[in-house]
């Protein structure tokens, strides 16, 4: 798209000249030679080197030296430290799932179901339908665009007016045991490893239908219930739209190449003397970000407050593990600490209402904001938040 | 008497005169009712007059030098010095993914001095925020494709004979925010989501030896026990080259923020396959699938492909002195200065720095100095007249694999502008007249 078919052609013709160039040339020589080629000389793997699968040098061990690390060469084999791992141990750690489905496990759940799980566990950071963040939660990822069409990827936001490529689950994701897997060890956020089986394929059910995906040619309507068979059915939209191929028994072979091809991944050349005709066309910050915390000094002096031996609150740790996921910004109507008003008017009905309704659960917020804590332990995060937003 | 004591009544006179001398000084301060200077000037313990033309650093007596120091009970982990609070690392909320959790704090690398980043400095990039693993409860499961499973503790594992390896370790992203043109005028935010080490650990090849990885395994996956289970999928060539399970950094037990109490090591690769809490590793016939390796730190080109397992850092440099930071605005014309910056690569060692001052117009090569380490920093210098006039100030580096930083126009023609992650570009610091420094973009006109 990018490269003018010219332009190819001169890189090609370039890269013949410069291999001529290089297989002769020793070490040293390779210094001087690369000084007087100019535009348009493309690198060149000196012959004596072994490349890898990244297209990097392999470096060797050799009189006890890998390159300027000295190494005790004598033989490392042979230890007994350690035991074999039980098969229940193997199985408890050994959760991910595969993309031919090794790792799944048996289980089922309903569209409406996850509809139900996500609207009380996921919605407050990714948004009604998995639109994404609101606010201050926009950070967080969005999970959908309501439709399975990978068109987006092409886009290039050259210009203000063009869009962005879409990567969500339905535009981008290749394969669907990624969500499951993640869910399963990684979400909610702040209660990871949390749900079930059957909540977790109620959960992706739910998101391949707000994706707009189908399975097998069925569309995921709220009664549709998904389990391990129709599971293994899924063929995301965009399973084809990554390079290199990594499956297969030529896998890494397609790495080591495509890695091994700089042109691939944009390389430059090696030009002393008047390397751009004209002018160099400068860029300047158009608007400057500003947002540094902590804001940026380089003075050397002492520091303005030096933290005393403040008494830390009784339900400050508590709030930092269980509620600051949500209450450390005004996410869905959660107050947010330091916001006096939100607090004030929630506390105007008392404050034995206050933990109530935190312990039952009030509108976004499930009874104790979907932790495990003890009614005291909840009690003293209330209390944190609280006296921080007087 | 024994030894000690005779030291401390050795001692003890020379706090007494310490002491007796800076109550004497208090007391001609208190007693003088004229400037601070007048007080040096009728000390009767200074050595000379202050005079217009003197430093009263240099004439007066410095406070802490007439009084004792702190006990040297009092840090028993030192600390720097309180004047040094501002070289911290700091993080900018537009780059969460989510929240403080799931996020980054970068490392101030223009304060960085030669090329070990100091513990309390790396960056830190977590996905569910940083771990808090009791060492006690460790443990470290190798399965999958194998002769014989393993679960080791941390004592069990640091048995293993142990190797140092300088490195550094970058999120592919740094640098990302640059895609479509420059956005932080800070050094810190365009470069900083990198940090070097020396590592100590166990060579994987060393402690798969009696495991038996089975010939069939092409694949291994890591997988850290945070919050977010964070894995990757990683090709047993690197696992056999010159991988490492590592449980220390700079002399230490790996800090919280690196994964504490171990981590994989994988020279001159992407951050994020350096697992950091590592509590598997499993082989297998086929690759794995991870969210971060699929949903993130994937590079969608203008084709709509997106390269996956891209998994080194390419070469790449830059300028820390000067920089936005640290700028030029106290030198004179024709002051001498250093030019100094880092460069690095994930495919090799770097082999040289070139220089331009006119925007990459033309380029000189600045020297190499320090340790020329296989994927590590490498700092480069170059010596220059500081004339007074704008710069537009570049650094451009290779490597011995043979790849050459590109130019902004040349890594856009490969890869678009989407791709978020693996910018490499040459970067380039325009110096006013003034000596301030902003970062800028050369473009092709």
């Amino acid at each position: 798209m990018f490269i003018s078919e010219n332009r190819r052609k001169t890189i090609s013709i370039a890269l013949v000249a410069s291999v001529m160039l290089f297989t002769t040339a020793s070490f040293a020589k390779e210094y001087i030679a690369t000084e007087v080629i100019k535009n348009n000389s493309n690198p060149v793997f000196p012959a004596n080197k072994e490349k890898g699968i990244d297209g990097g040098v392999v470096y060797k061990v050799k009189d006890n030296m890998y390159t300027v690390y000295a190494i005790n060469n004598q033989e490392k084999k042979g230890f007994k430290y350690g035991r074999t791992p039980t098969k229940n141990e193997e199985k408890a750690w050994d959760v991910d799932v595969m993309p031919d489905g090794t790792g799944l496990p048996e289980g089922k759940g309903s569209v409406e179901q996850g509809d139900e799980l996500y609207e009380e566990k996921c919605s407050m950071c990714h948004g009604e339908f998995g639109s994404g963040g609101k606010g201050s939660r926009s950070t967080y990822p969005t999970l959908s665009i309501g439709e399975a069409s990978t068109d987006s990827l092409t886009n290039q936001r050259i210009n203000p007016d063009v869009d962005g490529p879409k990567r969500v689950i339905g535009t981008y994701w290749p394969q669907a045991s990624t969500l499951f897997w993640y869910i399963k060890t990684a979400m909610p956020f702040p209660h990871p490893k949390s749900l079930n089986n059957d909540e977790v394929y109620a959960l992706v059910a739910y998101l391949l239908s707000v994706n707009d995906i189908t399975i097998d040619g069925q569309e995921l309507d709220d009664e549709y219930v998904l389990d391990r068979a129709k599971f293994l059915k899924i063929k995301m939209p965009n399973e084809d739209g990554f390079i290199p191929k990594i499956d297969g028994p030529k896998g890494a072979e397609n790495i080591k190449k495509f890695l091994g091809n700089p042109k691939n991944y944009g390389n430059g050349t090696r030009c002393m003397k008047n390397c751009i005709d004209g002018e160099p066309n400068v860029v300047r910050i158009k608007k400057e970000i500003h947002k540094y915390e902590p804001p940026v000094s380089v003075v050397r002096d002492l520091p303005k407050e030096i933290t005393s031996s403040k008494e830390v609150h009784p339900g400050q740790k508590i709030y930092e593990t269980s509620c600051a996921v949500c209450h450390a910004t005004d996410a869905m109507g959660a107050p947010n600490v330091g916001n006096k008003e939100a607090w004030a008017k929630k506390l105007e009905k008392g404050i034995d209402k206050v933990y109530e309704n935190g312990i039952k659960g009030i509108n976004a917020m499930p009874p104790k904001g979907g932790t495990s804590l003890s009614d005291e332990d909840f009690k003293k995060a209330v209390d944190y938040m609280i006296d921080n937003s007087k | 008497m024994n030894k000690m004591s005779k030291a401390s009544q050795e001692l003890d006179p020379i706090s007494d005169m310490s002491i007796a001398q800076s109550s004497r000084r208090d007391f001609f301060r208190k007693a003088v009712v004229y400037s601070a200077s007048a007080v040096a000037a009728t000390s009767v313990l200074s050595p000379v007059k202050l005079n217009a033309t003197d430093d009263p650093a240099i004439v007066e007596e410095a406070p802490w030098g007439v009084k004792l120091g702190e006990p040297i009970t009092k840090n028993y982990y030192g600390m720097p010095s309180p004047y040094e609070h501002n070289n911290i690392r700091r993080g900018t909320p537009i780059l969460a993914s989510g929240d403080i959790y799931a996020s980054i704090t970068m490392c101030p690398i223009h304060e960085q001095e030669g090329i070990i980043t100091p513990n309390g400095l790396f960056f830190n990039r977590c996905h569910g925020g940083v771990a808090e693993v009791d060492p006690n409860e460790y443990r470290l499961m190798i399965h999958g494709l194998v002769e014989k499973p393993l679960v080791l503790t941390l004592d069990e594992l640091k048995r293993y004979p142990s190797e140092s390896r300088i490195h550094f370790i970058e999120c592919p992203a740094n640098g990302g925010p640059e895609w479509r043109g420059p956005q932080f005028n800070k050094i810190q935010f365009t470069k900083g989501m990198m940090s070097q080490a020396e590592w100590t650990g166990v060579s994987l090849k060393v402690l798969l030896a009696d495991v038996g990885v089975k010939p069939e395994a092409k694949w291994m996956l890591a997988e850290g026990s945070d919050n977010s289970e964070m894995g990757r999928t990683v090709p047993i060539e690197k696992v056999f080259d010159d991988a490492m399970v590592v449980w220390a950094q700079n002399g230490e037990a790996l800090r919280p923020e690196q994964g504490y109490p171990v981590r994989l090591l994988l020279p001159g690769w992407e951050g994020n396959l350096q697992i950091k809490w590592l509590k598997r590793l499993e082989f297998s016939k086929e690759p794995f699938y991870a969210k971060e390796e699929t949903a993130k730190y994937t590079v969608l080109t203008p084709s709509g492909k997106a390269i996956q397992h891209f998994y080194p850092l390419e070469v790449n440099s830059i300028i820390t002195s000067p920089c936005p930071e640290k700028p030029w605005t106290d030198l004179k014309k024709g002051d001498l200065v250093e030019i100094q910056g880092l460069a690095w690569s994930g495919q090799g060692t770097i082999k040289a720095v070139d220089i331009s001052f006119d925007g990459g117009k033309n380029w000189v090569e600045a020297s190499l100095k320090g340790l020329v380490l296989p994927k590590a920093w490498t700092r480069f210098s170059y010596m220059y007249r500081y004339e007074g006039k704008p710069l537009l100030l570049s650094s451009r580096a290779v490597d011995d694999s043979g790849h050459i930083q590109p130019t902004i126009d040349q890594e856009i023609e490969a890869v678009g502008i989407e791709a978020v992650y693996h910018r490499n570009a040459i970067c380039t610091w325009e110096v006013t007249k003034k000596g301030e420094v902003n970062n800028v973009h050369i473009r092709k006109s």
